[in-house]
Order: C-alpha cells, then sequence, then structure tokens
C-alpha cells in the first residue's frame, strides 16, 4: 500500500490525454513512484478504478471534463460534492463518478481525495492535445507537486 | 376504452446498463404490439476494413481494441483462424494457457455484468451505487471477482484492458512460476466465493418466462467449450466454423447498423444461458450438485435465468484456470513460429456474450485481403426483438409505460449487449395509438 496515489486518467483521443500530461509533468518535474508514491495512468479503467482507491491514504485523481468553462480551466474537489454527470466514455456506461460514487457507499473511498478536472473541448481521435491543455497540465503538476511537499513538510 | 384496449406508444431514448448506444420504439395499438423495433445507431465503426491490408501479425492486437470488455475474445478467435490456416499446431503449454487467459475475461465480464448492470433490475435499484446500500458484501464480492479476472488476463496479456499478450503460435511471454503460485492461492480463495454468488443469484426472485428458441453454442468432446469447439445447436445441428454460412445468415435491417443473424431463417440465441442448455453435461460434478441444490433446471427457456447462468459460468471458470494452472512450469519457448500461407481463415469461440465467428481472407505474405466478423450482440438482436415481444404480451401490456419501460430493459439486459463490439445500443420510444 502506498500512502499516496496519483491516477492520471485519459485516452488517446485529443485532449483526452489531460489526465496523462499531469502524470508526465510531475515526472518530469521530479516527482518519482517511490515507496511513498505510487504513480500511474489509466485509460478509462470504469469499475476497475475501485480497488485503486480503498489501497492508499491519500487518492489524487486527475481527468478531462466537459462543463462548458473555457478550455484549459482547471477544477477541484475533495470527497464530497462532485459535479453533476452526464454519460461518460467508459466501457459499459460505469465512469469515473460512478466507481467514486460506489466506493463512497460501500465505504472504500480514501481518507483524502483530490479529484481534478482540466477543461477540455471536442475530442476526436488523432487530434493533437491544445495548446491550452499542455500549459494547465504544467499548472496543475506544480499544484500537485506542491501539495506533496507540503505534505511530507508537516509529515 | 379499456385498458387492454388502449393504444401507447413507449420511446426509450437512451438505455442505461447497456455498452453503446441504441434505442426501442414500442407502439401499442388495441392491446397489442403493432411494432416493436431495437434501433441500433451507435455508426458503423468499419473495423474489418480497417485490417485489410495489415500483416497477420499485427491482427492480435488490432482487434483487441474492437472491445475494452471482451479483447481476449477477440484475439483468441482470430489467433485461432490464422493458426489454423498456417497449420500452427500450438504446444500444450499454448493451448492451455489460452483458455486460462480466456477464463480471465469470462470472471470479470460476468461479475461486472451481474453486479453492476443486471443485479439492479431484480432489487428495485436505478444502479449499482443504489444496489450497494442494501447489499454491500454481495457488490464488495462482486467486485473481489471482476478485480481477479482482470488479474488473470494481466498475467497473460500485461494488461487487462486491450491486452498485448497473444501472438500468433502462442504468446509474446510466460508468467513466472512465482505470480502462477500466488494467482492459484487466489483461484482457490475465490472458489467459496463463487459458490456463495450462485447460492446468491439462485435465490433472487426471476420473472417466469417460458419460451421456444433455438441455443447455438460450441461445443466441445471432453470440455465446457470457451476457447475451441464445434458449433453445435439445440436441434441437433454440429457443424464445423468454415460451415457457419451455409446454416446461419446476416442481413442488414434499415433501422440498425448492427446486422441481424438468423439460423435457417429464425432468430436464435447466443450466450450463457445458451451454451448452459446445450454444455451443462459438461460442468464439473460440484457445480452440477450445487444447481441441483438451488433447483436450476437446465435446459432452460426462460432467458430471465442469464444472470445465474453468468455466476454459474464464473464458478466454472475458476475451476478450469485452477485445475490447468496445476503443474505449471514456465516453457522454453511460450510461441512456435508460423509461415502464412493464402487462404481462408476461419475461427470460433464463446466470448463472454455467445459465440464470436472470424473469417480472414489471407495473401501470400500474410496480409489480410478481406475480414468479416460476427459478433454475439448481432447474432442475438433477432432474439432480444422476438424475446421483447413474447416477453411483454406475457407481462401484460396494460403496465403503465413506466413498468413496461422497466421490464423491456430488463429483458435486453438479460443479454448483456455491447452495442460498441456489434455495430454495428437503447433509447425507448412507446406509441398507444
Amino acid at each position: 500500500m502506498s500512502p499516496v496515489h496519483i491516477l492520471g486518467i485519459g485516452s488517446p483521443l485529443g485532449d483526452d490525454q489531460a489526465g496523462w500530461l499531469v502524470v508526465d509533468a510531475l515526472l518530469a518535474a521530479g516527482v518519482q513512484a517511490s515507496g511513498g508514491i505510487a504513480i500511474e495512468k489509466l485509460d478509462r479503467p470504469g469499475a476497475n478504478l475501485i480497488p485503486l482507491l480503498g489501497d492508499a491514504a491519500w487518492v489524487i485523481l486527475i481527468d478531462a471534463i466537459q462543463s462548458n468553462s473555457p478550455v484549459g480551466s482547471i477544477r477541484h474537489w475533495g470527497a464530497e460534492d462532485w459535479p453533476a454527470y452526464g454519460r461518460g466514455l467508459s466501457s459499459h456506461g460505469f465512469g469515473v463518478l460512478d466507481s467514486l460514487s460506489l466506493a463512497r457507499e460501500l465505504g472504500s473511498l480514501p481518507p483524502r481525495l483530490d479529484l481534478y478536472g482540466i477543461e477540455i473541448g471536442p475530442v476526436s481521435p488523432g487530434e493533437p492535445v491544445r495548446v491550452e491543455i499542455q500549459a494547465a497540465a504544467q499548472q496543475l503538476a506544480r499544484r500537485i507537486a506542491g501539495d506533496l511537499n507540503a505534505s511530507s513538510e508537516q509529515a | 376504452m379499456t385498458d387492454q384496449q388502449r393504444s401507447v406508444a413507449i420511446h426509450v431514448p437512451v438505455l442505461a446498463r447497456v455498452e453503446g448506444e441504441a434505442a426501442l420504439d414500442l407502439r401499442i395499438e388495441n392491446g397489442d404490439i403493432a411494432e416493436l423495433r431495437l434501433r441500433i445507431f451507435e455508426p458503423p465503426r468499419f473495423f474489418e476494413k480497417f485490417l485489410e491490408g495489415h500483416h497477420y501479425t499485427e491482427i492480435p492486437d488490432m482487434v483487441a481494441r474492437i472491445c475494452g470488455i471482451c479483447p481476449v475474445a477477440y484475439q483468441v478467435t482470430a489467433a485461432q483462424a490464422l493458426e489454423k490456416l498456417f497449420n500452427v499446431e500450438l504446444s500444450p503449454w499454448a493451448r492451455a494457457m489460452r483458455r486460462v487467459f480466456y477464463c480471465g475475461e469470462w470472471i470479470q465480464s460476468h461479475s461486472l455484468h451481474i453486479h453492476l448492470l443486471a443485479a439492479p433490475d431484480f432489487f428495485g435499484c436505478n444502479n449499482a451505487i443504489e444496489l450497494a446500500r442494501i447489499a454491500p458484501e454481495e457488490v464488495r464480492r462482486g467486485l473481489r471477482i471482476q478485480a481477479l479476472g482482470n488479474e488473470l488476463m494481466d498475467l497473460f496479456g500485461a494488461r487487462s484492458v486491450h491486452p498485448v499478450g497473444v501472438r500468433i503460435g502462442g504468446f509474446h511471454g510466460a508468467p513466472s512460476l512465482a505470480r502462477i503460485q500466488k494467482m492459484r492461492q487466489k483461484l482457490r480463495a475465490a472458489l467459496p466465493e463463487a459458490e456463495a454468488l450462485i447460492r446468491w443469484a439462485a435465490s433472487i426472485p426471476m420473472p417466469q418466462d417460458d419460451q421456444r428458441f433455438v441455443s447455438v453454442a460450441t461445443r466441445h468432446q471432453t470440455d465446457y467449450a470457451i476457447e475451441t469447439g464445434a458449433i453445435g445447436t439445440s436441434d441437433g445441428l454440429c457443424i464445423e466454423a468454415d460451415e457457419f454460412d451455409a446454416h446461419f445468415a446476416e442481413q442488414h435491417l434499415p433501422h440498425s447498423t448492427a446486422l441481424f443473424s438468423t439460423y435457417h431463417g429464425q432468430p436464435y440465441l447466443v450466450g450463457p444461458l445458451a451454451r448452459l442448455n446445450l454444455n451443462h453435461g459438461r460442468l464439473p460434478e460440484r457445480i452440477n450438485t450445487l444447481l441441483a441444490e438451488a433447483g436450476f433446471v437446465l435446459p432452460s427457456r426462460n432467458l430471465f435465468h442469464s444472470l445465474l447462468a453468468r455466476a454459474v459460468e464464473i464458478l466454472l471458470a475458476l475451476h478450469e484456470a485452477l485445475r490447468l494452472l496445476e503443474g505449471y512450469r514456465v516453457p522454453d519457448s511460450p510461441w512456435v513460429a508460423a509461415t502464412p500461407r493464402a487462404g481462408v481463415a476461419v475461427g470460433c469461440t464463446e466470448a463472454p456474450r455467445g459465440l464470436l465467428w472470424h473469417r480472414y481472407e489471407m495473401d501470400d505474405d500474410g496480409r489480410v485481403v478481406n475480414a468479416r466478423i460476427v459478433p454475439p450482440t448481432s447474432q442475438n438482436q433477432g432474439r432480444i426483438e422476438e424475446d421483447l415481444r413474447l416477453s411483454l404480451l406475457n407481462f401484460g401490456l396494460g403496465h403503465a409505460d413506466d413498468a413496461l419501460r422497466l421490464h423491456c430493459e430488463k429483458v435486453i439486459r438479460n443479454y448483456d449487449p455491447c452495442i460498441s463490439c456489434a455495430t454495428h445500443f437503447l433509447r425507448m420510444n412507446v406509441e398507444r395509438g
């Protein structure tokens, strides 16, 4: 069990790589997968996300969102008050918020959960990632790295 | 006007808890069904066309992308077909591990469907999250079983979603003995959980329905057919995969982007209940005892037994994986070489949702000239429409629209349709006129 589990969720479809880009930026900034931190990219995990949540003290989860906000804007939620949700792209329609809601119902949420969403535009296969998304990923990676540093200093 | 005479139109614009996009249009006139259409409108994916020109070595990884839930079925069927054409004889190790790999997919896919998609219907819940409030231990158990299936797929495929382990001639790599020993412990520990799942599934009150239909599934002389076998039917046909076109036909209907399949001109059933109906004699004695204790009589003509059938197949898959991993040895080579040749390659296996049939015409260089893939959901499409019609008449058309809609959704979810695979899935529109 790693105390901190960082999960970047995405797919190869253009801006939907946002969660993966944050993981890349964290690794490039020297945040290493080590004894205390597990960091990985997930491709539309569906319900497979649930076992990964109950296995850590702090889960940081990053995904792309579409909420009609400006492309590249970053949203944050804790263990409650997740956004309203339409059907996602996940297999059998079981998306990230479904998994989080089911995990909460089963008492499987970690003690600390940070859910980040990066607003993206329409996605289509083969499209490059927009510069706004790349910039947002870098910005969010700096924020998460800062949180990790602050947490380790407190410990 | 009496309730029986009223005319109603129900439209389910999007069906939840199925994979892909479809709609259901139901028009009731003068107490009878005037129109019932399952409209699959998800755009065609043209996957067969993408395969043309690609080298045989690329095919297992490409077809794995057809489905995020049953990629192993696509990989193993393609490999089986091409290996037959290239006269490749798999090593006993590779033959056994293909079946183990496939067992992992049955375990994860069936557990996902039972707990997250189908079971909520029978407890008056809208979704698995509501079900978890009244049956938390059962949902936790289901997630554990699903995760174990994924782990088994990951062992041989390097990952559970779109695995990459299969190659023509065997596997790219072989798991270490230490990993297999760990897996065997987990499989053994899961046996009582799967038995408890069967007892739970058998205790869920199901609608009584009795329909006549032909079951179609692969059959094997000694085993419960999964990754290999001839095609059998409940009316006595037994054919090899390359005779499929002589008995089964696909046709396009205007309201669906999936092709409708018929057997001798009639709809037919593929999937877990069809398999159990044909192959229950191949189940391990322990499972037959459990079924007798649960009062589950086979063959069954009640499609609502599909949930229980999936639970049975989970236990079977655990037994099979354990059996085949006993005495595991890392092979000298996990694959044998293949030499391509021109010709037609045909193969079929049992995907979690039913019979999956592939046909590839290959050139001398081992490149695909053309491909045809017949997935389970398109084969079941005609049967779903027939089932909906019979089941609704049995249920009673006088029920309120919401009750009719829920009943239709339950019927459709019995088949665990995977529309993205078939697109060639549910919005429901009901009209009473």
